[in-house]
């Protein structure tokens, strides 16, 4: 028998109980649509490559890290002591920075693409929910390495829900572990990290999966102003496919070249008995709510906890607002409403990025 | 030593050769593959009698000489000015072993840039035939210049036991021909030639990208895959003519490949590690980008997908020559000369004399002079480090009182076998003098509270 034949005899044993021929045919069928935005659609592809990338990596580190009281020195040793230890946590951080600017910017290419409308709502909902859920990964694993910026960061960052009114205190104190941020927080962090979140997020995104399959891509309204016959279409299989692995493949590129030219550092090792060192921050995708949060607080009426309040409830105000749009702007008809979304999604944008910049330029 | 020092804070001086060397290998490199591509193309155009072809040469070779006749020789230019400004030592010791190479490559330079000319304004003017031959002088020319820039840039990597042994001896030119057939000359060589035809292959990419498919599916199918064929050599042979270089250069510098394999630690050298690296992912994407999306799907290739190619060779080229730079560390050239300049044999005569009582350019001539501090600096840290940008000494020494930063330049000073430093870094050459006033300068820079009311000590004036 030839290599040849041997293949093809066990395509027909597998295609036999699984259909492949059936998915390709399928896959033949589907078209992705050309115009000029089409640039766009590739991101959602880009997110879900750099999630694969932070799967792989983060089962290597997971072999060497060591979660509680060994966690600052089980990193030190992957960063400083393993063999391209170093290369596996920059790749792995770099990811999940890289993950979450392509989800937002894949996040907005559909809000302006009005992607969210009829029958997509539940497209819409759900990447909002992997959203919220990523975010959760990105400030669980920003601790687990222990040293003292992820430390005093994650400390304040905790004391934003203790705001929230009755149960506020009880919240943080179950993520902490206490009534103050030590080796039990880690351990609960970790185990959300590894276990927890996991367990909501691959299911979810498979369901976001399933769905972009079964409605395809939205054409945005510029393009929906012109007859579907004269529309334009590739084939998704292999045309799409082979300019989204090419994507993928230069998104590898910029993550290695990240990863290499910045690795990842690791600062000194947590004090809790030390004042808090200067320039504590978040990360830039916390940035935002972090600054508005002391921008309010900065508002003369509204000064100590009342201000806090009130910035965690116009925060979730808007976050609320922004999910909820399918429900507001839900049909291509919708001029006016359509066009309140539109500003609406620019004014975010625009807040988005003006208490950023804020943020960065005032870190004391 | 012998020449004023070239202060260039936050780039720091080597960054001023390197952004001017990978632009200009980029430009060289496509000259001397395009030199090989543009007959080849033109021969086999006219035995197949593709007039399409015919004609999109003549488009190409204009971008061919604009390229390689304008950017490609001002670079070239530039990089001397920067060589000899940043680096005078060295270039002084390239210039009395290799001048007779360097008249040589001059020579061939100029029959290079004449027929790239000839050869494109007598397009459609000339014999057919005559024109091809034009093309193979050019061809000629350009790999002339490559095998004669070849030797002296290994020369500086491994110069070798029989030019080390009259180093210094003032009949070092007598070796020229040792010097020359170095111990990496012939894996580098092999190894350009591979990335000339490698980068022949990525701007014919970008040329034949912009040809409409819809209207001339053929020529542009035929262009596309054609040129997408010229990195097969650097597919099939790049491992292994790497193994060969590797195992030609001394295992001392072979180590330092390594030590960025356990560590990312700032001050450990683990650079170089990292930036080979790149040229692993991006060499192995070049590969793949291009079957795909070039030799799969030539009608459908596009501007983008060109660009995207090339940028990714620009990034291998650009962590190929860094990386082939930083293999020299400690020296610039291989046991001869440390990187600061520092001649191997003069160390020990600095160490008695002091740095300072070598340098004959400390004294600026006005009444204000440098203190020995920032002398010793310039000289002997200048080369690799600034103050506060690339490789930061103020960064690097943080945290570090005066008796400790003292005793880190000790540490360099004494250059003990078992010292971390000892694998990348020259010894800070000079007397315990010479150790206070950098510790002093430096101290000023690292913990400026501290140094407040520091007297600096002036130099001497000659």
């Amino acid at each position: 028998m030839t290599t040849k034949t041997i293949a093809a005899s066990v395509y027909d044993w597998v295609d036999e109980r699984l259909g492949i021929t059936e998915l390709a045919a399928f896959a033949r069928h589907k078209t992705v649509p050309v115009h000029a935005q089409s640039f766009w659609y590739y991101w959602g592809g880009i997110s879900l490559f750099l999630f694969l990338v932070q799967c792989f990596t983060g089962v290597l580190l997971l072999v060497y890290y060591r979660p509680g009281a060994e966690a600052f020195e089980s990193v030190r040793q992957i960063t400083f002591v393993m063999n391209f230890g170093w290369l596996i946590r920059s790749a792995h951080s770099w990811a999940a920075n890289l993950m979450m600017f392509s989800v937002l910017v894949h996040m907005f290419s559909v809000y302006f693409m009005k992607a969210y409308r009829k029958p997509r709502e539940f497209g819409w909902l759900s990447g909002m929910a992997l959203l919220g859920l990523a975010s959760v990964f990105g400030f669980s694993g920003y601790l687990l390495p222990m040293d003292e910026l992820s430390y005093f960061a994650t400390k304040v960052g905790l004391q934003i829900p203790v705001a929230i009114p009755f149960v506020g205190p009880a919240i943080a104190n179950m993520l902490r572990g206490g009534p103050d941020v030590t080796e039990f927080t880690v351990q609960r962090f970790f185990a959300l990290h590894v276990v927890v979140l996991p367990a909501l997020f691959v299911p979810l995104l498979a369901f976001h999966l399933f769905l972009v399959q079964k409605h395809g891509n939205a054409v945005p309204p510029s393009e929906e102003l012109i007859a579907p016959e004269h529309r334009k279409s590739v084939p998704f299989m292999p045309t799409f496919l082979r300019k989204d692995l090419a994507m993928w493949i230069i998104s590898l590129n910029v993550l290695a070249l990240m990863a290499s030219v910045f690795p990842w550092a690791l600062g000194k090792q947590y004090d809790a008995l030390a004042p808090a060192p200067t320039g504590i921050h978040p990360e830039w995708y916390f940035m935002s709510p972090f600054e508005m949060l002391k921008l309010l607080g900065m508002v003369n009426w509204l000064q100590g906890e009342s201000g806090e309040i009130a910035g965690i409830l116009l925060f979730t105000l808007g976050i609320a607002l922004w999910t909820l749009i399918p429900f507001y702007d839900n049909d291509k008809e919708s001029g006016r409403r359509g066009r309140i979304a539109h500003y609406f999604g620019l004014l975010a944008i625009f807040a988005l990025v003006a208490t950023t910049a804020i943020g960065y330029w005032t870190i004391r | 030593m012998n020449y004023p020092f070239w202060d260039i804070p936050y780039l720091g001086s080597g960054w001023v050769i390197g952004i001017i060397a990978i632009f200009h290998v980029m430009i060289s490199q496509f000259a001397v593959g395009g030199g090989l591509y543009l007959p080849l193309a033109e021969r086999k155009a006219m035995r197949e009698g593709r007039s399409d072809w015919l004609q999109e040469l003549v488009g190409y070779s204009r971008f061919f000489l604009l390229l390689t006749g304008v950017f490609g020789t001002i670079s070239g230019v530039g990089i001397w000015f920067a060589i000899g400004l940043t680096h005078p030592e060295g270039t002084s010791t390239l210039i009395h072993n290799f001048v007779f190479g360097w008249a040589i490559e001059w020579v061939f330079f100029m029959v290079e840039l004449s027929t790239a000319a000839v050869y494109y304004y007598t397009w459609n003017r000339i014999d057919p035939k005559l024109h091809l031959t034009v093309g193979w002088v050019y061809a000629g020319a350009s790999v002339a210049t490559l095998v004669i820039i070849n030797g002296i840039l290994t020369f500086m990597l491994t110069p070798g036991d029989t030019w080390l042994a009259v180093a210094g001896t003032g009949h070092e030119a007598s070796k020229f021909w040792n010097a020359f057939f170095n111990p990496t000359y012939w894996p580098s060589l092999m190894l350009r030639t591979c990335v000339c035809c490698s980068l022949a292959g990525i701007w014919a990419l970008i040329s034949a990208s912009r040809i409409d498919g819809g209207t001339l599916p053929q020529l542009k199918s035929s262009l596309v895959k054609w040129s997408t064929r010229w990195l097969i050599p650097s597919f099939v042979a790049m491992p292994f003519l790497f193994a060969w270089y590797l195992a030609m250069v001394p295992a001392s510098q072979r180590a330092l490949l390594r030590l960025g394999i356990d560590t990312a630690g700032a001050g450990t050298f683990s650079t170089i590690t990292r930036i080979a690296l790149i040229i692993i992912i991006t060499s192995a994407t070049i590969i793949g980008v291009a079957y795909y999306l070039a030799y799969r799907n030539p009608v459908e290739f596009n501007l983008a997908h060109a660009v995207a190619i090339l940028m990714l060779a620009l990034m291998a080229t650009g962590a190929g020559e860094y990386s082939r730079e930083m293999l020299r560390k400690p020296f610039v050239i291989g046991r001869w000369m440390y990187s600061n300049g520092v001649r191997v044999p003069y160390a020990a005569k600095i160490d008695q004399q002091g740095y300072l009582a070598h340098s004959e350019w400390v004294w600026n001539g006005s009444g204000t002079s440098y203190s020995r501090g920032e002398a010793i600096f310039r000289g002997e840290c200048g080369s690799c480090h600034t103050l506060e940008g690339y490789r930061p000494l103020t960064s690097l020494l943080a945290g570090r009182d005066r008796a400790n930063i003292e005793s880190f330049i000790t540490m360099l000073h004494e250059y003990k076998a078992d010292s971390p430093y000892h694998r990348f870094m020259p010894p800070m050459v000079g007397t315990r003098q010479d150790v206070n006033d950098l510790t002093d300068y430096l101290n000023a820079h690292v913990n400026p509270a501290a140094a407040v009311g520091l007297k600096t000590v002036q130099t001497a004036q000659k």
